[in-house]
Parts: C-alpha cells; structure tokens; sequence
C-alpha cells in the first residue's frame, strides 16, 4: 500500500490532525475576541471528515493488515467514526457559543478534535497496543477537557475524578491485556488471538486467564460505567462543563463499547458461558442501580448521568447474547444513544447558557425547578428536550425505541427471557423521571414570564442531534442495514 | 375511490393538530381548524364506511395501504379495515368531532388542549386500522401521551398522581405486550411483524407452552387497557382528574382498543391454544365476571358522580370480556356491539357530569339535588344516557347485553347466570344516583346555575339519537360485527 492509497483510507484522520495543529498555531496569532473564529474552523474540519465519511459510503469492503496489521478500515470502524465525529461536531458548534469570549478557546478545540481522533483510531484499532494509545489520546483529552472551567470548583473535582478512575482503568486494561499478550505467546493482533485462544481455550480457564479476563471486564468496566464501576460517572457528568459532558456520554463512553465489542467479542468467544454470566449480573445491576438512583435526583444533568449508566447496562446485554442480530442491535443502540444524550445534553446547556446570562449569579443552573414552565419560555427548547427525554426512555417514532425494540427482541430471540423482563421493567421505570421533567417543562408555571432566546449556535447543534434521533427513529431502515453490516464484521 | 384513504383518514387529525398548534393563536381559530380537521376525517370515514362490504373470508381486509418500511426486519406500515374495526373507526371518528364541539369553551391553552385532542384521535384510528405490530404498538404508545398531558395539564387537584399512574401503569402493561410481540414474531420464525400473517403462523408453533406464554403476555396488555379488575385502579384515578374532553375520550375510545386487541389478535388465537384452551377460557369469564360485579358494587358505593361513572365503564368493558371468553357467535358479535355501543354511551354521561361540575362545581352525589328543577334539558339528556347505561330496551346498551349474556348462557351459564346479579345493581347504582342528584327538592346551596350551552347540547343530543338510533335498528354496524365474529376460527356458530 502506498503512502497515497494510505492517506485516502485515514483522510478523516489526517484532516482532524491537520486542524487540530492549524488551531493550535492560529489561535497563537489571534487576540481572545477573535478566537471564534477557531470554533467555526473546528466544525468545518468535523463537517469535511464526516462527509468524507459518508461519501465514501458506509459499506465498504473490509480492509485489513494496514500499518502492520494495526488499523482496519471496516462497516464498523466507519459506523463508529461517524458517530464520533458527529457527536463532536455537535459539541463543537454548542461550545462556539458557550465559550466565544474565553481566552483558552484554541486549547479547546485542539483538545476536542485530538480526543476524537483518538476515538476513530479506537473504532479502526485490530491490535490490543494501537487500540490502547487510540484510548489513552482521548482519554487525556478529555481528562483536560472536563476541568475546562478551571475556576469553578466542581469542573477540577470532575476533572480530578475522571483522571485517577480513569487512570486506574486503563492500568487494569493494560494490565489485562499485558497477561493475555505473555499467555498468548506476543500476540497483540485481535484475529490472531480469536484464532489462538479458540485453539486452546484451556489457557483462558486458568486461573491465570481469570485474572486477566477479570481485569480486562473491570478496565473497560470503569470506562462504560458499568455498575459498580459507575461511581465516577455522576460525579464527571455533572461537574463537567455540559457541552463536555455530552462529549464524554456520548464520545467516549461509546469508545469503550466499541473496543469491548472488538475484544472481549472476538478474544473472548472462546469461554463464551462464563462471561455471559458475568455481563448478565453486570447489565442488570448496572441499569437497575441507575434508574433507580437517577429517579430521585434533582439535577437534571445527573440524571442524565445516571440515565447514561442505565443506557450502558442496556447496551452491555449484547455481551450475554453474542448473536449477530444483538450486535446489530447494540451497534444501534450506540448511535442512537450518542444523539439522545448529546442532544439533552447540549439542550440542559443551552439552557444554562440562558439562564446564567439573564442572571450571572444562578447557581445550580441545571436543577429540576429551572425547566419549570419552560415550554412557555422556549417552547423550541422545551420541545427539543421532550423529544430527547422521550427518546432516552424508548417512546415510539424515536431512534430511542428502535434501538430498544431491536435490542430486546434479540435478547429474547436468544432465550434470556428474565434479562429481557428485567430490562422491560426498568425501562417502565425510567419513564417517571423522564416524564417528570416533561411535566415540569409543560405542566408547572414558570419561574418568570420573560421569554429565553435560545442562541443560534445551540440551535443548530440541538437541531442536528433531533435530525439524528428523530431520522433513525422514523427512517431507521438504512440505519440497521448499516449497523448490521457493522456487526457482521465480527463474524460471530 | 381515493388512494390512501385510511392513511388521509388517519393523517389529517395530525396535519390539524399541526396546524392547531403552530398557526392557531386564538381560542376561535384553535377550535375551528381542529374541527374541521376532525370533521374531513368523519366525511371520509363515512365514505369507505358505505363502501365496505362485509362477509369476506377471515383476515382478509379492504382499503389496504401498504409500504415497506424496515424490510430487513419484516417491518411494514401496513393499514386495512375489516367487520371488526371498521364500526370502531367509526366510533372514533364521530366521537372526536362531537368531543371538540363540547369543549368549544375551552379557555386554557386552546390551541395545546384541540392539538392533543386531534392527536389522540390519529393515535386511535392508527391503533385500529394497523396490520403490522410494529406500527400497532407505535400507535398504541402514541396515545399515552396526548392523554398523559390532557390530564396533567387541565386536570383536577390531583392530577400529577393520576397522570403518572395512568402513563406508567398502561406502559407496562404495552410493555409486556411488546414482549409477547417479540415471541411471537420469532417463535413462528416468519420474519415478518404482519399481524395476519402471525395469526396464521400462530398455530404453527411447536410449543404449547410457548403459544400460551405468547397468549398471556398480550393479554395482560389488553385488560389492563379495557380495564378488568384487578388491573383497574388506574382507570377511576385518571377519570377522576382528567378533563371532560379527556374522561370522554379514554371511555369512549381508548378503553376499546383493549377491547379491540381481544378481537383482532387473540381470539383467533383461542383455536391454536389446543390444551390449555379451557383454562385460558376460564381464566377469561373469571375475570369478566369478577369485573362487572366488582366493578358495579364498588360504583354503587362511590359518592363522586364521575368515579361512579368511571366504575361503571370498568363493568361494562366486563361483557366485553365475558362475550369474548364465552366464544360464540352470538357473544362475540355481542361483545363487539357492546364496544360500540359503550363507547357512545358513556360518552353522554362523561358530558353530562361534566356539566354539573361546571355549572355548580361540585359532583358529589349527596351535595347534588333537584338539578332536574334549574337544568331540564341537561336532566333530559342524562336520564337518556343513565337508563341507555343500565339496559334499557330500545337502547344500543340493552342490545349489546343481551346478545352477551345470552350467547355466554350457551357456552358458560355460570358465568352468565352470575354476570345478570350484577345487572340488578346495575339498575340500582344508575337510578339511585339520578334520583339523588337530580330529582327531589333542588339544593338552594348550589347556586344558579345555568342549563346546557348549545355547544354542550348538541353533541349530547346526537349522542343520545344515536343510541336510541342503534338500540331500535342495530342494521349495519351488527351486520359487520356478525360477519366478523363468524369467521372467526373456533368460534361456536
């Protein structure tokens, strides 16, 4: 392969790469009042990769071994690539509002578009190292990102938080896949080790194998947030600033699913039983715990952080069933569940954005009382979060239920009826707090009669995420022909 | 006749409540567009109505609209009518204009309250026009919402409470139906969400554990939607709380899409039940039975004249289930009848209690008296409407009950003879309720209060001639419900 050919494969990567140093360098030139202009820059550097993407159309023919058996380019790696960039893309035009008078505006966008790099690199990765640097750059992106706001003290207590649990996961990663490269014998490429591990299976069901593959469950744990490796998530979330929470609910919570897919699915097939076991206790601790706490939570940003984690006990069925039809449904379900949470998310922004400029002084801006009587002070707000409420707890017409409906008939359709009735239960349950804050937003009477004039840039990012949830939710067809060619590369 | 009909029918409400919402800024525009919308979907309607022909063979529909949607999942928006839906569109469509022009006073938040309204009535003719289970639990999931807001937003004291019951309690209960979609759609391995093509395939499926695991989970959706006791407690809370639009609305159509699922999905699964067929049948006339004569002892109890009302629903949706369960020609056709005939029916009572509470803002029976004294034609009108409810002949009401309980006497005459103790109180609880409300001497501490508007008037009095209209010639809306009910397979002609 040439360096041309190999330059057209990575063009959305190296076109982030050169926008992220060309941020860098210009924002060096240009005085704190100009440096809008980089946001507006950042988002056409995503816009052109993700067309790229699309262009090059999602069915492409699988492509291995390129860079020394590193990086693929596959349904999958390009599924994932373009949510990730959308998702970004998303967050960036939220943030060309929310921080257009702060001086660090070029650190940020460099940041956003490194860390999303780091993620593409993740969806292409079929060796355990490369997929791990590909986690590591957009892990410490993002650590710097959530304590963006380093003034507010709740940003750095998030920041902090995020940094050492996600520190501590990546050594239990690393530390994992360190014992299955010495048990393999020095494979680090992921169809070596499926092959190698299904030849000798014995090697996993050692105790050394345990270990290793307990290691490897908790590292990606942490990452997913699966219960009861949560406990940072609420706190990240929230404190995090809340274009960049989206960002970390949507972007990089979503790497992890990926990566595990390519991994604990592929290496792992070989004692298939005894993960399914493991993953079943996580699911359903993981999305009963969440909903449960998130029904009692006041602000609306922890609730979607505990939401989040309920999303991913969901989501993290696909690993008790491992048929193709789940996979497809899982793959889904991420896509969905990125424009979901980055809509409500950038939406609650949007929000505090507003309220914060009719009041500097507004504390807990995301508290549930603020969305009283919203749907009178910005019906298009009120209605955009309706929509994303509605979506998350699976009402029809939205990428929400799709994706729900999808994932629960595969897990039926593989025979575990007691996952599916836990997951049906909790998702009946998860409407109280949805529609809670819906009855908050139409029901209850605003605090005051002032009209919120919701900024153009919000407007355009909450717009594309409803396109995105509403598309997939009503038009879902090509999605699941795409998601199902995705899931078919793993060739369960 | 016009491509796409059923789509138009089913469409325009929702263009309305568009419009309603976005264009409409005060209160007479609101309710015109929403009328006029409602009013294109009744013309239609009554255009394929005359079209219809019945006595074609089971599970072969007419008007159908049918596009691919998610073919790689079998998902198609697949539309049609037969005998068992087409009098049902029907109801929907004559019960939503009459209920907008009822509400034409509405002062809070016109535009929001008519869209809903109108939104409601889409989900609702969705529901009973849908052949594919995908776009059948989408509407069914649809109408949740409209009614979720109707109550929270004009309801009473209570609402919030109300609301959220009503939302979470009827989502579980779609919510196991889904699950029981699901089994089926993979049980019988078809690939493909067609609700004839399931029902056809149902018998097909090897286990019989299976097939009565499939029966039970759709079941449990629909009763807890007709409602039958023990399922019920959302039903009297929501009425309670909900605005009168809103109570004629959920009584008069959304309590029969439980009805309908009965109908169109699992009673010709009864015949594929091989086994455990008397246990499902008993199952059934267990909880009809229960129902009625629960549901009427607990009305005649109540001192609030709208949860008596909303007791009484729960009785007469009882028959339903009881015609259904005793699975002959005779009760299917009256338990279908007995659907339409409730759905007009309760209709008239919701109006009336609507308009004693608005007249003299009280509904409590005993503080009520001699309103028959200051409001003659709304005295009229109710007692129409209360004796149509406790069976009189010349009444749709009386026919309905009669064709079930004499069908069930064949098939299961414990039941029946159990189901007529309750037609006793049934008398009671109706004529004691008007005598204290509305005759003797008239209660000086209620006011003045004012008679029917014409806007409440109208609708009322064509409910009230159709009822009779229906109780004296049943003609082709029976015709369709018998042809119906024949082909049914298994069912005892």
């Amino acid at each position: 392969m040439t360096y041309m050919e190999l330059a057209s494969q990575f063009a959305p990567e190296l076109i982030l790469t050169i926008g992220a140093l060309a941020i860098m360098m210009i924002g060096l030139f240009l005085a704190t009042s100009q440096k809008k202009v980089l946001g507006y820059l950042a988002a056409i550097f995503l816009a052109v990769a993700s067309l790229v993407i699309v262009c090059r159309g999602v069915y492409v023919i699988q492509m291995e071994g390129i860079l020394a058996d590193s990086l693929t380019i596959d349904p999958m790696s390009q599924f994932f690539k373009l949510t990730f960039l959308v998702v970004s893309l998303i967050v960036v035009i939220a943030s060309i509002k929310e921080y257009d008078n702060h001086s660090n505006q070029d650190e940020y966008y460099t940041l956003i578009l490194l860390g999303t790099i780091g993620m593409m690199v993740v969806a292409s990765a079929i060796d355990i190292v490369t997929m791990f640097i590909g986690f590591e750059l957009a892990s410490l992106s993002t650590y710097a990102l959530a304590g963006f706001n380093k003034k507010d003290p709740n940003s750095l207590e998030a920041a902090v938080k995020y940094f050492i649990i996600g520190a501590l996961s990546s050594t239990l990663l690393l530390f994992g896949l360190s014992y299955i490269y010495g048990m393999s014998g020095g494979l680090t490429n992921i169809g070596e080790l499926a092959d190698f591990f299904s030849a000798n299976p014995a090697v996993l069901q050692s105790p050394l194998g345990i270990i290793a593959l307990m290691l490897i469950v908790a590292g990606f744990g942490f990452k997913m947030a699966l219960v009861p490796f949560h406990m940072w998530a609420p706190d990240t979330y929230q404190g995090a600033p809340t274009v960049i929470s989206a960002l970390l609910a949507a972007g990089s919570k979503k790497m992890a699913f990926v990566a595990a897919f390519r991994i604990i699915l592929i290496a792992m097939i070989a004692i298939k039983v005894d993960i399914a076991m493991v993953f079943m206790i996580l699911a359903i601790i993981t999305m009963t715990l969440g909903n449960v706490v998130a029904l009692s939570q006041k602000s609306i940003k922890r609730m979607l952080a505990y939401s989040s984690v309920a999303q991913a006990g969901y989501i993290s069925m696909v690993f008790v069933v491992m048929s193709p039809e789940a996979l497809t449904a899982g793959i889904l379900y991420v896509m969905s569940h990125a424009f979901m949470k980055t809509g409500a998310f950038i939406a609650v922004a949007a929000l505090g954005y507003m309220l914060l400029k009719e009041n500097s002084n507004a504390k807990d801006v995301d508290h549930l009382d603020n969305f009283a009587g919203l749907g009178k002070r910005s019906p298009f707000l009120a209605f955009s979060i309706m929509i994303f409420l509605f979506a998350l707890a699976g009402i029809p017409l939205t990428a929400g239920f799709v994706s729900k409906f999808l994932l629960f008939l595969s897990v039926l359709e593989g025979g575990f009826l007691l996952l599916v009735v836990f997951a049906i239960l909790n998702s009946a349950l998860s409407l109280y707090y949805y529609a809670r804050v819906v009855k908050y937003m139409y029901v209850l009477p605003p605090s005051s009669d002032e009209k919120l004039n919701i900024p153009g840039a919000y407007a355009v990012a909450i717009v594309l995420a409803l396109i995105g949830v509403l598309a997939i939710g009503i038009y879902s067809e090509p999605f699941i022909i795409w998601a199902e060619s995705a899931a078919n590369v793993l060739g369960l | 006749m016009i491509d796409y009909v059923l789509s138009l029918i089913l469409f325009i409400p929702l263009i309305g409540a568009a419009l309603t919402l976005l264009f409409a800024k005060s209160r007479e525009s609101a309710r015109v567009v929403a009328l006029t919308a409602s009013a294109i979907s009744f013309v239609l309607t009554i255009m394929i109505y005359l079209q219809f022909e019945s006595g074609i063979a089971f599970l072969q529909f007419q008007f159908i609209d049918k596009i691919p949607w998610m073919s790689s999942m079998g998902i198609s928006y697949y539309l049609g009518v037969d005998g068992v839906s087409m009098p049902l569109i029907l109801l929907n469509a004559i019960l939503c204009p009459l209920t907008i022009i009822y509400a034409w006073g509405e002062n809070k938040l016109p535009n929001q309250f008519f869209a809903l309204i109108l939104v409601l009535q889409a989900g609702v003719f969705g529901v009973f026009m849908a052949l594919d289970f995908f776009l059948f639990y989408i509407f069914w999931e649809i109408t949740l919402i409209p009614l979720y807001f109707l109550i929270s937003i004009w309801g009473g004291p209570n609402k919030d409470y109300a609301a959220i019951k009503f939302f979470i309690y009827t989502h579980v209960a779609s919510l196991v139906m889904v699950l029981g979609i699901f089994a089926l759609y993979f049980s019988t391995g078809v690939n493909t969400f067609e609700i004839p093509v399931l029902l056809q395939a149902f018998s097909d499926i090897a286990s019989p554990e299976m097939r009565v695991g499939i029966f039970l989970a759709l079941f449990f959706g629909f009763l807890v939607k007709m409602p039958t006791v023990p399922f019920h407690t959302w039903l009297p809370d929501a009425h309670v709380e909900a605005p009168t639009a809103g109570s004629v609305l959920l009584a008069g159509v959304l309590l029969k899409m439980g009805g309908y699922g009965l109908f169109r999905v699992l009673l010709p699964m009864i015949d594929g039940l091989g086994d455990y067929r008397p246990y499902i049948i008993t199952l059934m006339a267990v909880l009809a039975v229960v129902s009625i004569l629960y549901a009427t002892f607990a009305a005649l109890a109540q001192k609030d004249l709208k949860k008596m009302v909303a007791y009484s629903s729960v009785a007469h949706m009882g028959y339903v289930m009881l015609g259904a369960a005793a699975f002959n020609y005779m009760s299917v056709s009256g338990a279908m009848f007995q659907q339409f005939s409730h759905g007009l029916i309760t209709a008239v009572l919701f109006m009336s209690v609507g308009v004693i509470q608005h007249s003299v803002h009280t509904r409590i029976i005993p503080d009520l008296g001699g309103l028959a004294d200051r409001m003659p034609k709304l005295a009229f009108l109710m007692m129409c409407g209360f004796m149509a409810s406790l069976g009189l002949p010349a009444m749709s009401g009386f026919i309905a009950e009669f064709m079930v309980l004499t069908g069930s006497y064949l098939t299961l005459p414990v039941y029946a003879l159990l189901a007529m103790l309750g037609i006793v109180a049934t008398a009671g609880y109706h004529l004691w309720a008007l005598q204290r409300a509305m005759f003797g001497s008239y209660n000086e501490k209620l006011g003045e209060p004012h008679d029917l508007a014409n806007f409440e008037l109208v609708p009322m009095a064509i409910l009230v001639l159709l009822i009779i209209l229906f109780g004296v010639y049943p003609g082709s809306v029976m015709e369709m419900f018998e042809y119906a009910s024949k082909i049914i397979p298994g069912v005892m002609i």
